[in-house]
Formats: structure tokens, sequence, C-alpha cells
């Protein structure tokens, strides 16, 4: 009966009403002075500790108890309702020193207790000795997901208002029908004196051939005036509500007596889902720059949207890709004039040539052209080409690696020998050259170009370990901080791209390269790594999981900043605020990193990397 | 005619000293402490009646809430409407609720010989005497910790001169101690608990 257990966090949130009395009838709350060992590596802990106020940290237990708290082999901090001791307990002793850095008071769910619950509750048995891909399948079974209220406070405003087609009294049957052809429009509004009338498709065909109306009919006479209104205001699951029981699939929208439009049954159903399909059309039918332009704009939107109704991360992150890649190829298509394309290649680098570019972060990209080719105007022509992309929103690479900068237009034989003079040195700036490159992917234009300088420096570094030594070491080069959890010292931001992301990035670079594997995706090189056996299956499935996680963690920060900034940029992409994260997410978060942590000491030993 | 509360103790350890309670009476040698909290009808002890009781033990510097009374009693009859403004406990909650008999037995059982904490502690404890005293003939003999003296005489070295605020509310805020479902019986003795533990442990206190 004691409240002071919160019982709505997970695992504890998976056991039942009468698990959870189990539960709060063997819990004990114990007080420790800043500075006590809790738990000390060795020993059999007596049970899990779930943090009620104060701060936990974790060390290293084959180093002697230091009595400094905030020395560096503190690695996991603990807070607000984290638990802790878990592994411990479960190993029968426990590996690390648990010691409290403030003061700090914590319940105490006994060994047996905790058995017990394991044995009864497969579900949170699971949760508690599971891996990270297990627990986040958990977390979105049990739909601790706020985001799907947003989908469903959604207003009919927000989505897809289509512009009605109107006709006047008197119009025929015949011509409404062409209009409607000629506008894709599936129904027409028929007004006759003040009043408006549905047609629809249906309507059409009954009228004509079932009750056999002449063509020249006055299409006003079949319209139905009893239609079917919603407010712009109302929330768009009311409406999907409202045509589901009046079993039709368009609405009216009015504002008072003023017609809006139609909100039809297929728009609401896609409006999460398919904004990418409009906004592919769009791209694809822009004639112009201009056109091109305002196509580009909707995609904010759309992954926000994405976003919002859960789609998988990694699916989100494949369709903007691609949709990136089409806007760009499409502006490729605009500005260089079509007897040369068969004689360039544009190729995107970096996080968009992985496909796992978010938010549009900045361009990298490149031109490989024919060798010999004469083409005195090329860079001003590139120069014209980013100045547009940066128009559209696609911020400039603050590394200038970019068309515009002649260092990265170059003929195939000049590519593939920068990509060979980067490889053999070791100065950060050609690894990070080098790391950018090898993510390339043509998006426009002749890829062949690419493909033939792509595949000479696969050769060139060929079981050459010195150069997968060398290059691996990048992804050390940046501690993954453990310990970020409520540290004062970093006020709690954590920059999660050299913490977490870029090591997972790098090491699977790495890897993918010696094995030679074309992909450029993070996800598909790990899969391919697996594939090959280079990687076992569920270190591979735990690093993606584990990226997907930064990725969604990242996103989810970078939104709110643009939406809370005045100019609506965010100018920290990869920083995280502790104070955001919820619970759950820092205790993800803390798993993750810990993968991270691993995959960095097994990327040491496999390129001989010493620290 | 009142006596006081030592001597009668003392003549009441003489009195039951061949009783099934002898052992109440018993000096505690032991390092526990029990924290008690009754929520009544009325602040006054002549006209209040005991609605719940809580209490949980204290073993050095925890608190055992896995070791704990949480008791509901039958609704008296004076359960009436300003009471239940504070508490919230309404007749219909406590319907289920034990008889006082076995409540009093259950309170002995648990707190045995061992010293008794509580915020203004000697209004518990007058309170349950009441009940105690017609039953048994004797009044609880334990030893009484009162929180707010606790707090008094740490915190009285820092407000020279000056009047020790010594409300609940504030206490739990100075120390830093979550306050665990205020008024109810068994969260009030919980937190009185904790904050025990903080005081009789814990840095000293920071201004």
């Amino acid at each position: 009966m004691s409240e002071s257990f919160n019982m709505d966090n997970l695992p504890f949130s998976l056991l039942t009403a009468k698990e959870q009395e189990l539960l709060n009838n063997n819990l004990d709350i114990a007080y420790f002075q800043k500075g006590e060992t809790i738990i000390s590596a060795g020993e059999v802990p007596e049970g899990v500790f779930i943090v009620l106020k104060g701060k936990v940290g974790e060390s290293d237990g084959s180093e002697a108890i230091d009595q400094d708290v905030s020395a560096a082999n503190v690695f996991v901090h603990y807070q607000d309702e984290d638990y802790f001791g878990g592994w411990s307990v479960l190993n029968g002793r426990a590996i690390h020193n648990f010691i409290a850095v403030e003061e700090t008071i914590c319940h105490v769910l006994p060994t047996r207790t905790l058995m017990e619950l394991i044995a009864s509750n497969a579900l949170f048995a699971d949760y508690f000795q599971q891996n990270l891909t297990a627990k986040r399948e958990i977390v979105a079974q049990h739909g601790q997901n706020q985001d799907m209220a947003e989908f469903m406070l959604a207003r009919i405003e927000d989505g897809t208002i289509r512009e009605p087609l109107i006709v006047l009294e008197g119009t025929s049957i015949a011509e409404a029908t062409r209009m409607m052809r000629e506008m894709k429009a599936d129904c027409v509004l028929a007004k006759k004196g003040n009043r408006y009338g549905m047609v629809t498709g249906t309507d059409l065909l009954d009228a004509v051939i079932i009750n056999g109306l002449p063509l020249e009919s006055d299409v006003s006479e079949i319209a139905s005036y009893r239609l079917i209104t919603t407010d712009p205001q109302d929330y768009l699951f009311n409406a999907l509500i409202m045509m589901t029981q009046q079993q039709i699939e368009r609405v009216v929208v009015m504002r008072g007596t003023e017609l809006l439009g139609i909100v039809e049954l297929t728009d609401v159903l896609s409006h999460f889902s398919s904004h990418s399909h409009v906004i592919g059309l769009r791209v694809e039918r822009a004639q112009t720059v201009e056109d091109l332009r305002e196509a580009s704009r909707g995609l904010t939107d759309l992954i926000k949207a994405l976003i919002s109704t859960g789609v998988k991360i990694r699916f989100t992150m494949e369709l903007l890709a691609a949709m990136n890649g089409r806007i760009i190829s499409k502006l490729f298509d605009l500005v260089i004039p079509n007897d040369l394309r068969p004689h360039v290649c544009l190729i995107v680098m970096g996080s968009e040539g992985r496909g796992e570019q978010i938010m549009k972060t900045d361009q990298d990209n490149g031109l490989i052209f024919r060798d010999g080719l004469e083409w005195p105007e090329k860079h001003a022509v590139m120069r014209k080409f980013s100045e547009t992309l940066i128009s559209f929103g696609f911020p400039p690479c603050p590394g200038n690696i970019m068309v515009s900068n002649p260092e990265w237009v170059n003929s195939t034989s000049d590519w593939a020998n920068k990509l060979n003079d980067w490889s053999q040195k070791f100065d950060g700036e050609s690894v990070m050259k080098l790391a950018i490159a090898v993510d390339g992917k043509p998006v426009a234009g002749n890829a062949a170009l690419f493909k033939v300088a792509r595949n000479a420096f696969l050769r060139s570094v060929r079981n050459n370990d010195i150069f997968f030594s060398h290059f691996a070491k990048a992804s050390l080069n940046f501690d993954t901080p453990l310990t970020f959890f409520g540290n004062l010292k970093e006020k709690g931001v954590l920059d999660i791209k050299k913490g977490g992301i870029f090591p997972i990035v790098h090491g699977v670079r790495t890897m993918a390269l010696e094995h030679r594997i074309l992909e450029t995706n993070t996800f598909k090189r790990i899969e391919a790594l697996v594939e090959m056996e280079q990687m076992r299956k569920n270190h591979g499935e735990n690093l993606a999981e584990a990226l997907s996680l930064f990725v969604q963690i990242r996103l989810k920060h970078q939104i709110q900043r643009v939406e809370e900034s005045q100019d609506g940029r965010d100018s920290t992409p990869n920083a995280i605020d502790l104070q955001r994260l919820n619970k759950l997410e820092r205790d993800l978060l803390r798993d993750a990193l810990r993968i991270v942590k691993d995959f960095k000491k097994h990327l040491a030993s496999r390129y001989h990397i010493g620290s | 005619m009142i006596i006081p509360r030592t001597i009668r103790r003392f003549k009441e350890r003489r009195e039951f000293r061949d009783s099934p309670y002898a052992h109440l009476f018993e000096p505690y040698k032991g390092d526990e402490v029990v924290s008690l909290d009754c929520e009544t009808t009325s602040l006054d002890v002549k006209k209040g009646e005991i609605l719940s009781i809580g209490a949980v033990r204290i073993r050095g510097r925890r608190v055992i809430t896995s070791e704990r009374l949480d008791i509901k009693l039958k609704p008296p009859a004076s359960l009436t409407g300003e009471s239940i403004k504070i508490h919230k406990i309404r007749a219909s909650d406590l319907a289920d609720g034990i008889e006082l008999d076995e409540a009093l037995e259950q309170v002995l059982a648990f707190v045995g010989n061992r010293p008794i904490l509580g915020y203004y502690v000697n209004y518990d404890i007058r309170m349950l005497d009441k009940y105690i005293r017609p039953r048994y003939g004797f009044g609880l003999p334990n030893k009484a910790i009162e929180l707010s003296h606790v707090y008094h005489d740490i915190i009285k070295w820092k407000t020279v001169g000056g009047d020790v605020d010594l409300r609940f509310d504030t206490i739990s805020k100075k120390l830093d101690i979550p306050i665990i479902q205020r008024h109810t019986a068994l969260g009030d003795a919980i937190t009185v608990a904790l904050m025990y533990v903080r005081l009789k442990f814990g840095a000293p206190l920071a201004e």
C-alpha cells in the first residue's frame, strides 16, 4: 500500500496488480550518505535499487574502490527512478561498484522478490534480462508513445483539404464529367442558389447508366444537398469516425457558411503516411526551379508526420533519403544541360550518401566527370547548383564539401587518385575526407563514372591492414560518455554524434570497406556484415537498434529546437538536452551507449589499436 | 489527578512485571525505532477518535517499509465534515476497517518496547493511550522521539535568536525529503522516518 513507489515506469508497469502488490509489500527504503558504497564489486547484492532521490554512480570494479566518486572511472549515473543492480542480482555477484554521488534515498527490491516476479511474469523477466533490442520491442508494444496522441490530435485544417470543383446550376452531366476528368477530381459540388450539392462519380454513373438520364441533363438535379459537414477546427480523427459511421468517403469542410473544401477518406488515412506520395509527385512534375523549391518545402512536415505516427526511424530515413535524392536529381536535370548529363555524375556523400540524414542538416556533394571532358563553365554551373540547394533549405556544408568547391569537382581518374592519396595519409583531415567520400552514392547523371573510381579505390586498399587500422582509429576518438546522466559539468548536454552515432557509423564503415561491401547505409552495411559472418547476428541487431535510438532521440530534440527557435534553425543539431529525456529514454540511451562502448572495444582489438 | 508520565511508567512497570506485557516495559537495547502516525477525527485528544494507524520500523539508516502497519478502523460516530476535509477519509473508505481491540493488539505487537518516533508524537501516544489504558491498565511506556525536536536541536544553531519553523512541509523541504502521501497514516509515518534517518545520519544541513 506504500504509494511512494512509482509503478508507472517500465519494467514495473508490466506487472499485474497482484504482482505490484507483492512488490510493494517487500520494498524497503534505504538512505545513503554522499560517498557511501551501496553495492560493492564482488559482493552478493541484496537486491535491485530504485532511486527515489539523489544520484548514484557505477564504477569499474577492477579498480580499488575510490572514495573520490567524481573520478573518471565512474561510467554511469543513476537518478530519478532509475534502477540499478539488476545485472548484479541476476549474476549473483556485483561486478561494479555502486556509490552514492550525493545523498541518496533508494527503494530496495530484495533479490528473493525480484526472482519471484521474474518467474511469474515473462515480459517483466524479458525486460530485466534482455538486451536493448528486446527492450525496445517491449516498449513499442506497450505503446508508451505520446506521439500517438499527436496523431489523434491533428485537426482537419492540418490535413489535406481539397479545393472543391464547383459547377453552377445548369451545367450538364457531360460537362461536369469532363471537368472532373480535367481537374482529376472524383466529385463535384453543384451550386444551386446558395446551396451546394455533392455529386460523386458513382452518382454520375447511376444517373446515366441505371436511370438513363440524357447527358445534357442538369447536374444539379442529381446532386445530394444533405451534405455531411465538418469544421476546420475539428479533429481529423472525428472526420474519420464520421465517415465510418455514415459510410461515406468525403465530408465537406465549412467554416460557418463558407465552403472551404472537401476532406476525403483516402486523404485522412494517408495524411500521416503518404505525404511522401504527394510531395514525390510534385517533385516529379516540377517544371522550374521555383516549382521544385515549393515541393521541397513540404519535406519538413513530412518528417514530423512520419515521426508522429511512429513509423520506424530507419524507414523514415530511407524514405527521406529517397526524397532528397529525387529533389537533387531533379534539380540536376533542371540545371545541367541535356547533352552533358551522360558525361558527369553527381554524388551525395556523408550522411546523405548513407541515407541517414533526416532533417536537412547539410549538403555533402561532389561531381565526377568523364576524363578529358571539355566543359569550361562547370564551376559556374555548380556554384549555381549549390546556391539553389541552399535556397531550398539544404544548409551549406561547413567543411565546404560541395560541388561549388572545385576540390570536389573531379574527373574520374583524379577522383580515384584523391581517394588513394587520402588513404595513404593518416592525418585527421584526410581520414575525415575519405570517410565522407566512401559513403558516396551517385544520385544523378552517369553512375558508371562513379563506380569506376570506387572500384579502383577498393582494389587499392584491399588487405592493407595498416590502412584499416588507422582508418578505424577515428571511431575511438571521442569518449562515449556514460557518465553524462545528470552530470552538471556538461550542463546536462550530450553530443550524441560524437558519443554514439559516429563510433557506430565509422566502425561499421571501416568493416564494410574491409569486406568490400558496396552498400553505404549503415543498417544495410551491418546486415551485410552479419550475412558475411563478420559480425554476430545479435551484435548487429543491437548496433542497429542503438543507432536508430540515437537518431530518433536526436531528431526529437531537433524538431523541438526548430519549433522553439525564432528563425526555425537549430544551431546545435547534435546536442541532447538531458532535461528533456524521460526516464524511459534515459534507460534506453544508457543501454545503447553501453553497446557503443563494447563495440569500440571490439574495434580496438580487431584492428589492433592501442589506446 | 495528573501523575507525571515518568513516574506513572515506573509504577506501571512494577505492576505489570509478571503480566504477558512485561516485555513492553523492558528498556530497549536494539537499534530500531518505530515511526508511527494516527489519522484522527479531531486534534483534541478528548474528542478525537482514531481512523487509521500507520507505522514502519527504522533499522539503522533503513526504513523497513516491508515491515509495516497499515490499519484502517471501523468508522467512528464522530467522523464528520471537518476532519474529512483534511485527511479525506470517508466512512465508506473505512467500510472494511477492523475493530479497535484488534488494532491495539497489532500496535503493541508491532511496536514492542522500541522507541516511538513521530511528528508531534505525544499527540499520537496520548491518543493511543486513551484507548489502551482502559483496556490494559497501562499507557504506552515507550520512549518517545519527537521529530520536530530532533530537527530543532540541529537547526537552532544556524538560526540564532530566530524562531525555527517547525511545520511539516518546511521540515521536509529543508531536508529535501519527498513527502510521501501526505495525510495518510502510513505515508506520514514513512516521510517522518525518512526525515529522521536524514537528520540522524545525513550530512550537516546546508543553510
